[in-house]
This record gives structure tokens, sequence and C-alpha cells, in this order.
């Protein structure tokens, strides 16, 4: 057993793992953080996708060891309860939705899109869930809910300016 | 009354949970001193066991290692004929027969037990090919002296003869493969004891009513000494019909008092469901020389693997919508479900009807190039009207818009101005359009009782809880449910509670499966609001005191008087004054079917059906023989749509599913093992992959359908395969007869054609 200490969705840890941990368990098991799903185990499907120091991640392959002094946002650390987020919002409206099991993986591969591209071209959102497998939507909806987010993003700044 | 539910494209009720993780679905639940289970599976196929956990049993931190000599009721479960062992005692019949269930404090203590569990298998003759296992030498997967599951056969008119006078003929053997449903949330359960005794199963399941059933026949306990309580589903599409670890969680619990979660990896999900039937369809069709269809015959062998499952079901189903949907005066279908030592199939979204159409929309283009015709002329030359009749004898009474989804798809994509050949993105590329067609018949069919059940209650604060047993799969019932109920009722849909996760909360309204929640619980949901309102507005009436129920509306939980709207009162003093038997009413909804003749096929089957056109442009690489969707329009017929951007979902779903069953899914089956049981070699389309598809609403109310709509969960997948087919077609000159079409099927195919 070793601890380490990271940060996740703005709160700091210090958690007890052992070797063979990988994130997701860390985060599922010793976190109780159970927003992050697991589909196929081998990063294949997106289900598991957080957040770790801005980049995506497919916490099912990163080893929780691996996590030591990052920071990490989950699916909880977004929006808050009540889903104030603009990628949330935007899911809900589009319909991007259905089972959901690949949804909270979607929204934050889709929300490092949008930090780091604010106008993403189609393509680009293309390219940036094509890690994320979902078995339900055919993605347009999720396509549409990310356009529409970003549009809602940009148009906040702007009022803020 | 029209208070604005019925066709809005309401938010879904469970997609905030959904978007902000706090959806619960059966892996994501942790209770105080939770064991763990791991099932013990068979990686052989065909063999006689003998078991010994003698040594297992030693192992540290084990609580209980359960076989089939705990179980004291009957070993046996399955949807139509009990022919699955819940853990097989003597013999395994596929890779992946579950053998024992270990329960242990942790995971870990459960898997390390699991590996000194002793099986000695003695392999038996295996068989893999159902046209093998057909013979009367072939090895027997089952005690009965055939492996022969269901024969459906359809006769109508003389195809000999009609044959024999038609100007053109199209013969071909096509064939489809068995894929998995790859649902994203893999099977997981909880299962603990309340303190009465009663067992509880939190599980993700289509049906919890029957698998409380099957649960009480395994553990000779009474139903209701048993809750099965619905989480969220991650995902189903047929897949989470048949048990999986439902009893023996439920097993373990009742010998141990245990709390234990079970949970699958995708590779054991993977033998842990049923899959989609693989169908051999041999089809000759004739027509005459004006392009009227005269005559198809059908042959079908589907593949069931080691258990029957919903066999009969499907393979009748692939029977009956064999013809496609159109008039053919002359038919002979005869359709065969077979026992092999595969993996065993079951449902899965089309049940049945999906693979037939990859034949006759085939056929249809065939013939229609033989006699100089458009393809899309040929098909409304031949298509079904109001009034026609099926080659059961069933007449379309009612709601056939079959030759408007046609119409809408070519309207929208020109198949006949051929300029689009000249657009292809790459000079190694070639560009194709194809159309497929299609109808469904909602329901298991052939008078197996379809029934659904609902209730409505007002409570004594005024609101509006439904209860209905329809579980939430993704599709949306949970919305559309409340859509319904908010229109009758007068209410907004999110004010309704809805009661459908427990089964000792609410009734069975049957099986989300065979696209009938909306048409069968609908119904019922409809019919138990509408007597509901009945007793609330009799008793508004009253206390109002208007001489007549005629002036009387409601809004807004108020029952009003609708010329002086300001003289009303509340749902909330209406429930105080109502009787407690008028406060919760009852409805159940039977749908129409008959039995079929056995030789003939005649008969009612199926009751309402749906139709649907999908046009598909797409580009193939002629070097490497990928295929590149470019344009896709679908025109889907719903009856009435409760709800369009729902509809809409399902439509992109239909279509992405059925993309990756015609070009990408491959099980890599051998021997009856799945080698692809991964998803990192079980292909499926990425976001990169998939297109925009125009998506058609064609609306024609079914008078049977609650405010006239019907099902589509299914039919939006349907005629999509054909379309691409058709397109590769015309793109590079040859058929595909086969799939999936990988781009290794169709480089040989192209090149074989070359050397033509």
């Amino acid at each position: 057993m070793n601890t380490i200490k990271l940060n996740v969705n703005d709160k700091d840890y210090e958690v007890e793992i052992d070797g063979s941990m990988k994130l997701v368990g860390l985060l599922r098991d010793k976190l109780h953080l159970m927003g992050t799903k697991v589909g196929c185990g081998e990063g294949e499907c997106g289900a598991c996708t957080v957040i770790m120091d801005g980049e995506v991640v497919a916490s099912c392959l990163v080893l929780a060891f691996q996590a030591e002094g990052s920071k990490i946002i989950t699916i909880e650390g977004v929006g808050g309860e009540t889903g104030e987020h603009p990628i949330q919002k935007a899911f809900i409206e589009k319909g991007a939705v259905q089972c959901g099991f690949c949804t909270p993986g979607m929204v934050l591969s889709a929300k490092v899109l949008l930090d780091k591209i604010p106008s993403p071209s189609e393509e680009e959102i293309r390219e940036a869930i094509s890690g994320n497998i979902c078995r339900c939507t055919g993605y347009e909806k999720i396509v549409e809910a990310i356009q529409l987010a970003a549009k809602e993003i940009n148009k906040g700044e702007e009022s803020y300016e | 009354m029209n208070k604005g539910e019925v066709g809005k494209s309401r938010t879904r009720a469970d997609a905030l949970g959904k978007v902000t993780g706090s959806a619960i679905y059966p892996e994501d639940i942790v209770m105080e001193n939770m064991a763990h289970g791991v099932t013990l599976r068979s990686d052989v196929p065909h063999a006689n066991i003998t078991v010994d956990i003698s040594e297992a049993e030693k192992m540290e931190g084990v609580v209980k290692i359960v076989t089939a000599k705990d179980i004291p009721g009957i070993n046996n479960h399955g949807v139509l004929f009990k022919d699955h062992e819940v853990l097989c005692e003597s013999r395994v019949r596929r890779v992946g027969d579950p053998i024992a269930f270990i329960v242990a404090e942790t995971e870990d203590q459960a898997k390390e037990a699991m590996k000194k569990i002793s099986v000695v298998y003695e392999e038996l003759e295996a068989v893999f090919c159902p046209v093998e296992a057909m013979k009367e030498d072939a090895p027997r997967v089952h005690e009965e002296d055939t492996n022969v599951v269901f024969h459906y056969k359809n006769r109508e008119g003389d195809t000999e003869s009609a044959f024999k006078d038609c100007a053109v003929i199209a013969e071909n053997e096509y064939r489809t493969s068995m894929v998995d449903h790859a649902f994203l949330q893999p099977e997981a359960g909880v299962s603990y004891m309340e303190e009465d005794g009663t067992i509880v199963i939190k599980i993700a399941t289509q049906y919890a009513h029957f698998d409380r059933f099957e649960i009480s026949e395994a553990l000779a306990v009474p139903e209701e000494k048993i809750k099965i309580i619905n989480t969220e589903i991650g995902g189903a599409f047929g897949g989470r019909e048949d048990i999986s670890m439902q009893i023996h969680l439920a097993l373990a619990t009742m010998i141990t008092g245990r709390t234990i979660k079970c949970l699958y990896t995708r590779e054991e999900s993977f033998y842990g469901h049923s899959k989609r039937h693989p169908f051999i369809m041999k089809y000759k069709t004739g027509a005459d020389k004006h392009g009227k269809l005269q005559a198809m015959e059908v042959e079908i062998i589907g593949d069931t693997g080691a258990y029957a499952s919903w066999a009969i079901n499907v393979l009748r189903k692939g029977g009956v919508h064999s013809t496609g949907p159109y008039e053919i005066p002359n038919v002979k279908v005869d359709s065969i479900a077979v026992y092999t030592n595969n993996p065993y199939a079951g449902a899965m979204r089309g049940f049945g009807a999906t693979q037939p159409p990859i034949g006759h929309e085939q056929q249809m283009d065939i013939l229609a190039e033989k006699l100089g015709m458009d393809p899309v002329e040929f098909r409304l030359k031949n298509t079904f009207k109001v009034d026609s009749v099926t080659a059961n004898g069933q007449v379309l009474v009612e709601s056939v818009p079959i030759d408007r989804c046609i119409e809408a798809v070519s309207k929208e994509m020109d198949f006949k101005d051929k300029s689009y050949r000249d657009t292809v993105k790459k000079s190694n590329r070639k560009k194709g359009r194809g159309i497929g067609a299609m109808f469904y018949g909602t329901g298991y069919g052939n008078g197996f009782p379809d029934i659904s059940q609902a209730e409505a209650e007002l409570t004594k604060e005024g609101k509006i809880v439904v209860y209905a047993g329809a579980a939430e799969v993704g599709q949306g019932c949970k919305t559309i449910m409340r859509q319904m109920a908010a229109e009758v009722l007068g209410v907004e849909s999110k004010d309704i509670k809805l009661v459908s996760e427990d089964t000792s909360l609410m009734l069975d309204s049957g099986t989300a499966a065979a696209s009938r929640q909306t048409y069968n619980t609908g119904n019922a949901v409809k019919k138990a609001c509408e007597k509901l309102r009945d007793n609330i507005i009799k008793k508004g009436t009253e206390l109002l005191k208007a001489n007549s129920d005629t002036g009387i509306a409601l809004k807004n939980e108020n029952v009003f008087i609708r010329t002086l709207p300001d003289t009303k009162i509340s749902f909330k003093e209406i429930a105080q004054d109502l009787d407690g038997k008028d406060l919760k009413t009852y409805a159940e909804f039977i749908a129409h079917a008959t039995e079929m003749n056995e030789e003939t096929g005649k008969g009612a089957p199926y009751w309402p059906y749906t139709f649907g056109a999908c046009g598909v442009e797409l580009e193939v690489d002629m070097e490497t023989g990928k295929v590149y969707l470019d344009d896709a329009v679908m025109a889907q017929d719903v009856g009435r749509a409760i709800n369009p951007n729902l509809i809409e979902g399902q439509m992109d779903g239909g279509f992405a599913m059925a993309h990756s069953y015609t070009i990408y899914e491959d099980l890599g089956l051998k021997s009856g093992h799945i080698t692809n049981n991964k998803f990192s070699k079980y292909l499926m389309p990425t976001a990169l992959d998939s297109i925009n598809v125009k998506k058609i609403i064609i609306e024609d109310p079914e008078s049977t359908a609650p405010f006239g709509a019907k099902g589509i969960g299914e039919p939006v997948m349907v005629h999509v395969a054909p379309a691409i087919l058709n397109a590769i077609y015309d793109a590079t000159g040859v058929r595909m007869l086969e799939i999936p079409v990988t781009p290794e099927k169709l480089l040989k195919a192209i090149h074989e054609n070359n050397e033509k």
C-alpha cells in the first residue's frame, strides 16, 4: 500500500492505493465517485473518461499512482448536481442522452475540446469524441449538443466582456 | 382535449441524472458488508462435466460456492422453453455456460477460489453449423430427437406454376452474421435480504416481472417474497431479456443471507447474454413483365445456438416479414430455428425482422434491373396499401403509409439521375445510392398473451402517480408514458410521478421489447388515466354544482367550468372528497393477434404494422474495399409522434446500429468461442464514421394506438442494411450476399467481379 495525493474536483485527497490499482478504481472504490463508468476495461469505449491535468484520459488504463499530484475532473465536478454546465444543458436540450452510460465520458471529452477550442468545427467535435463509443444515439445529437454548447459558452463570454 | 403534451419534444425525464453522473446503474450500488460473486463458466462447447468444489471451498474469504445441487426449485429457466440450466449440473452445451457461482468476501478472493474448482470435461461431439445440425446423424444439443426447435410455414397460392409465368426471376442465398448487442453497460447486480426475508435484486433488466417469476421457480419461493428493482439500464436492445445473473444472486442471498454484488467484465458479458440469430436465407422471387411481383419462395435457417430463448418468435417474425411490405399472390415460406453449440441467440432489435430485408430488398433491386425499371417505381408497383392482404391473409385495414415513406426518401435522394456518381471525393473511389423498404409487426405475435397493465392514482395531495412496469432502456418510455398521462389528465408531464422500477409497487406491463411499450403499455396508461379523469370530473362536477360534466375541463391540477374559468376546484380538494376506490384506477391492454395455422401460416400474427424506407449514399474505396457513408435519409412511419425528438434519437440510433451490423461487427466465432469478445476486436463505428441522417417522421395515426402512436424502436433499424447493400452494388457492380461487408470481403468480391 502506498499513499498518493491528488486533487479531484477541486478537493485535495490522500488515498491509500496498491500498485495495481487503476485510476478508475481509485475514483469509484475509494472516493465513491460513481459517475465514472467502466464499459470495456481496455480503453476502447471511453465510458471511464476523466480529465487529468486538462487532458482526456481513459481512467481504466491509468494506474492510480500515475495520478500523484495531478488535478482530476470527473463528471461530478462539472456543473454540480443540477447540471448547470452549458454542455450538460445542451445534452438535455438536444436529446443527446439515451441509456446514459456513455454520457459522463462524452460530456468530459466535450469539455476538454471546448476548453481548448471554443468554436470547433464539426470534424474537430467528431475527432474529440471518437474515443467514446455510444451504442444508442448514433452520435448525431451528441455532435449537435456540443455545437450548441459551444455557441452558448461563446455567447456567455461575449456578454462578460 | 389537447393540452399540448402529446407531440411535444419534452426533454427526457431521466436526463439530468445521466448528464450529472448521479444516475445509478447496478455497478454503482455500494452496500454495507457486501460479498462478491463470480461465475465459473464452461470453456468447451459441449461436454459432460464433473464438478468438485471441495478445494475451492477451503479458500480464504469464501462464503459459499453455489452449484446445481443447491437449487431447491427448478434448475431451469428460459423465456419460452425452460432449456437453460441455472447452473449446469452434468452437461454444458456452449462455451460460457454457467457451472458455479462463487461468493467470497472480496472479488479477488472469489476469483482465486474459482481457480481451485475442478471441472472434468468429457467432451462430446459438437455442431456449429445449423445446416449440419439439421441432419439426422448430427450430435444432439438437447435431449430431443431433433435439433430443430421450430418450423414456421406459410403457403399461399401456387409458387411453382407462378414462377413459370414470370418474366424475370431472381434466386440468391443471403447470409447474416451472429452479433452482440454490445450495450455499453456490462451486466451487474446486487442482491440482499430484507428483514422479513424478502429477497431483493437490483439489476438492469428489460422485464423485471418475468425475472421475478423465473427466480421464484428456481428458488421455490413465492413471487411475493422476491422483489426486482430496475436501476438505470445502460442499453439493452434485447440482450437483457433472458436471465443473466439474477437467479445466481437470489439463490446465493437466500442460502447465505448476505448482500452480494456481481459485475461482469466486457469479456464475460459477451458470454453472459444472447446474440442476434444468424440467418441463411434462400430467396427466389419472380415478377411479370409489367413489374408486378408474382411469386416468392423463402427458406430461412436460423441458428439459435445452445438455447431457444426467443427463437420461435424470432424465426416466426422473420418468416412473416420475409415477403417485405409487398403484395405477392403466391408465397411459400419455411423458417426454421435450429440448435447448435454456438452462443445462444435470442432477442435483438428487430426480433427476426432485421435479417430478411437483406434478402428481399436486394431481390427487388435485382428484379427491377432485369426489367430495366427504376427500383423506386418497381417497389411502388408492389407495396401494401390500405386493405392489402398480407401473405398470412391478414387485411391491413388502416395506417399503411409505405408509399409515402418511399416517396419521401426518393424526393430527398434522387436514384434516377446518376450524376451523383461524378462527385466522388477521391479518384480511387466509386459512389452509389441504394434504397431499402420495410414493414414491422409490433409485439410477440401469434396470439401469445401480450398484456400490459397500468394504474393511475390521485394522491391526497392532488398529485398524479402512474404505475407501469415498463423498463426504461434508453428509448425514453419514462418520458412518453408521462406525456400520454399528462395529455389525458390536463397536467404537465413534469408534474407526473411515474413508478416503473420496483415489482412490489407496480403491475406487470410486459417486456420492453418487440417495440411494444409505446403501443401496448401506452394504451394501458391512457386507459387507466381516462378512468381516473372520469372519476375526477364526476366529483368535480358535483362539487362545482354544475348540472352536467359536458362543460367541465381539466387544467393545471384543477377542474373548472370551461365557460367560467374562475369557477374551479383543485385536484387536492377533489382527492379529499373522493372515495378511496376511485382514487386509483386500473386498466389493461391486450394487443390483437390470433394464432396462425401451423401448415399455411394463415392468421393475424401482429398488430399494428409500422412502415419505413431508407436511402443511403456511399463511396467505396476500390483499392481497400472500405465503405464510407456520405449521406442518408430515413422516412419512418410512427403512427403519431408522441415526442418527435425521442423518435429522431431512435432513428439515428437504429441507423447507426444497422450501419455497424452491415459493415463492422464480427464475433469471430471459432468452434463456439467468441474470439472477438472485447471492444478492441469487436469493432463498431465511432463519431468519425457516423453521418447525419436526414430524418423524416411520417404520421398516419393508427386508431387502436394511444393517440395513434406506433412503436418504432426496432423498425428504425430494419431498412438500413439493404439500403447500404444496394448502394454498394450501385457503386461497384458487386452484390454482397453476406454481411458483414468487411473491406477484405468487398475487395475480394470486387476482384472476382473484375475477372469475370
